[in-house]
């Protein structure tokens, strides 16, 4: 891939005036403008005060009043719902990933050969796509209602649900990885339908069962999509605030607070900047470290082909 | 090999249902929202609770549910930023892929990587700073105040040099010879070119942004300003938990997704799986 394209100069044929030469250098810094000038003001300053926030003592109006040194931090780490808050969402991301991949990958391989009635399993499949997060927020409170709600009463079980502090962060868990599945599953069936046919017949010939295929063939050609899977689950799964906003707001008892509900609860509401901004850093210094992991194990297991 | 083909052909039809039976689990949320919207309050809190509802032509919840939220108002509310935040993050995005292929100038490589760099630092750890930053501008509560964040597309401006790049580069000096100034030569040969990959990140981009819940729940406090997806999750509340009503609310706003998903379904897959290789 080349960085550089071959550029062609627009070379002024009819005007050399001062003004037209300036002009032609300005031009693209002119076109740049725009994207940059968004760029600086909504993601790299909004970066840097949060850096800077986390250091300073700052005021409910969110002015910097002194410098705090690591005292927001081990404010912070003392903090009783932070400890709640990191336990969570590590947990979820932890079990977000990997169900979506487990389950993905499987509705993946059924999808793969074309059968009778793919046309419609294949859509299933996707749907989880349409649906936003709220909408489908709002459906799973109810349908996961102790009361009013079925899959209790399917499933032949008495669960609390988002109303029992032990199962309450289950209950966003089911509604993370479903909100994943469409997108994923997508991912994989391109990446599996992307392997050579020869390879597989070549294998068959050779007397290799489903499994052999399975773990010696598909697995490792899809790596590459399964690294690119596994960490955009991981960030999406440490953003997670959303469905815990709208079921839970946190509750029980904690029990479903998230890094990012946190970070919303203490800047927002509670106008605490300097917590607030620490508990950003922190998720952010996590997923960046988790997708650097990731990449770690890319070195040793990623084939690409 | 007759006895191998019916074997075949029996796991074939295994392999099958078992893919119905998942993809119905999957899909069953969905169901159990829309069925739920035609059940009556009573229907709804009977045991045994039942999935399908009695009769498809009770249409109470809905003539409830828009009663009690302007609901087209939402729905203008969040067409407006949708559409806002996705003309404008393209336009952006066509101008800066536009100059990273067609020009070379000083700090090229500088800039590209500073707008891509805007993908590794994800806008949710953002949002306290960013909603001191537009309640200063005075934005709280208006369509802009809740589009400005999403101005910024790296993706967008990547995928589009990618394609411009594939694009000949005489009809860019030909165009130069004729006279013809860039913006020009955007709007009327490169563009029209570039139609299908514009047009899926304008489906892919307008979609999430329709989508979107976090950011425009902070920057909102009036009711008639707020977007579907903030507007119905206040149906409810810890007093009043009418869930017949929030399924009906539910099913309204589904109604344009789904349609969206149905006819842009090839745009949206593809958008989304030329955006993950760019990872």
């Amino acid at each position: 891939m080349r960085i550089a394209a071959p550029a062609i100069s627009v070379k002024g044929r009819r005007g050399t005036t001062g003004y037209r030469k300036v002009l032609r250098v300005i031009k693209p810094y002119l076109y740049l403008l725009p994207i940059i000038t968004f760029g600086i003001a909504f993601v790299y300053y909004p970066f840097f005060k949060t850096f800077l926030y986390s250091f300073s003592i700052v005021n409910f109006k969110g002015q910097i009043t002194g410098f705090a040194g690591l005292d927001n931090f081990i404010y912070m780490f003392g903090y009783k719902n932070f400890s709640t808050a990191l336990k969570n969402s590590l947990i979820l991301t932890a079990m977000t990933v990997s169900s979506t991949v487990i389950i993905t990958l499987g509705t993946a391989l059924l999808a793969n050969k074309k059968r009778k009635l793919s046309g419609i399993y294949e859509t299933m499949f996707t749907m989880p796509m349409a649906v936003s997060m709220s909408a489908i927020s709002m459906i799973f409170k109810v349908m996961l209602n102790p009361t009013v709600g079925y899959v209790n009463y399917f499933l032949g079980i008495n669960l609390g649900w988002f109303e029992d502090k032990k199962t309450a962060i289950y209950g966003i868990l089911m509604l993370c990885v479903w909100m994943g599945l469409g997108f994923d599953y997508l991912l994989f069936l391109s990446a599996l339908r992307g392997i050579p046919d020869e390879l597989i017949e070549a294998s068959t010939l050779d007397g290799a069962g489903f499994f052999k295929k399975l773990f010696r063939i598909q697995f490792p050609l899809i790596t590459p999509t399964l690294l690119y899977v596994v960490c955009t689950d991981m960030v999406l799964a440490m953003m997670t605030a959303g469905p815990v906003m709208i079921i839970t707001q946190g509750g029980p008892a904690q029990s479903t607070t998230t890094l990012i509900y946190l970070m919303y609860t203490a800047g927002y509401r509670s106008s605490n900047y300097s917590l607030a901004s620490c508990i950003s850093i922190i998720t952010f210094a996590l997923t960046f470290g988790l997708t650097l992991l990731a990449f770690i194990f890319e070195r040793r297991g990623v084939h690409y082909a | 090999m007759m006895r191998r083909r019916i074997r075949n052909s029996l796991s074939n039809s295994m392999v099958a249902i078992i893919a119905m039976v998942i993809g119905f689990i999957i899909i069953f949320p969905i169901l159990f929202g829309i069925l739920g919207a035609f059940k009556s309050s009573a229907e709804f809190s009977a045991y045994p609770p039942t999935l399908i509802p009695k009769s498809f032509t009770y249409l109470e919840n809905f003539k409830e549910a828009i009663a009690k939220m302007p609901i087209l108002r939402y729905m203008f509310n969040s067409l407006v930023v949708a559409g806002l935040g996705t003309v404008v993050r393209l336009a952006f995005a066509i101008l800066a892929a536009f100059v990273f292929v067609f020009y070379d100038f000083k700090g090229k490589n500088f800039f590209f990587f500073l707008i891509l760099g805007t993908m590794m630092l994800p806008a949710d750890t953002l949002i306290v700073t960013n909603y001191l930053t537009v309640s200063r501008l005075g934005l709280i509560d208006t369509h802009l105040g809740m589009a400005i964040t999403s101005f910024v597309g790296a993706t967008q401006m990547f995928m589009l040099r990618q394609n411009f790049k594939t694009q000949p580069k005489e009809f860019r000096e030909a165009a130069a010879m004729d006279g013809c100034g860039d913006l020009r030569f955007l709007t009327s040969i490169l563009l029209p070119i570039a139609r299908p990959v514009v047009m899926t990140l304008f489906v892919q981009s307008f979609v999430t942004l329709w989508n979107a819940y976090l950011w425009p729940l902070l920057v909102t406090n009036k009711n008639n300003m707020r977007t579907v997806q903030v507007g119905i999750t206040f149906l409810t509340t810890i007093e009043d938990t009418n869930y017949h009503l929030v399924l009906a609310g539910v099913t309204l706003i589904l109604i344009p997704s789904f349609i969206l998903f149905v006819i842009l379904r090839r745009n949206i897959v593809k958008g989304m799986t030329a955006g993950a290789l760019v990872g």
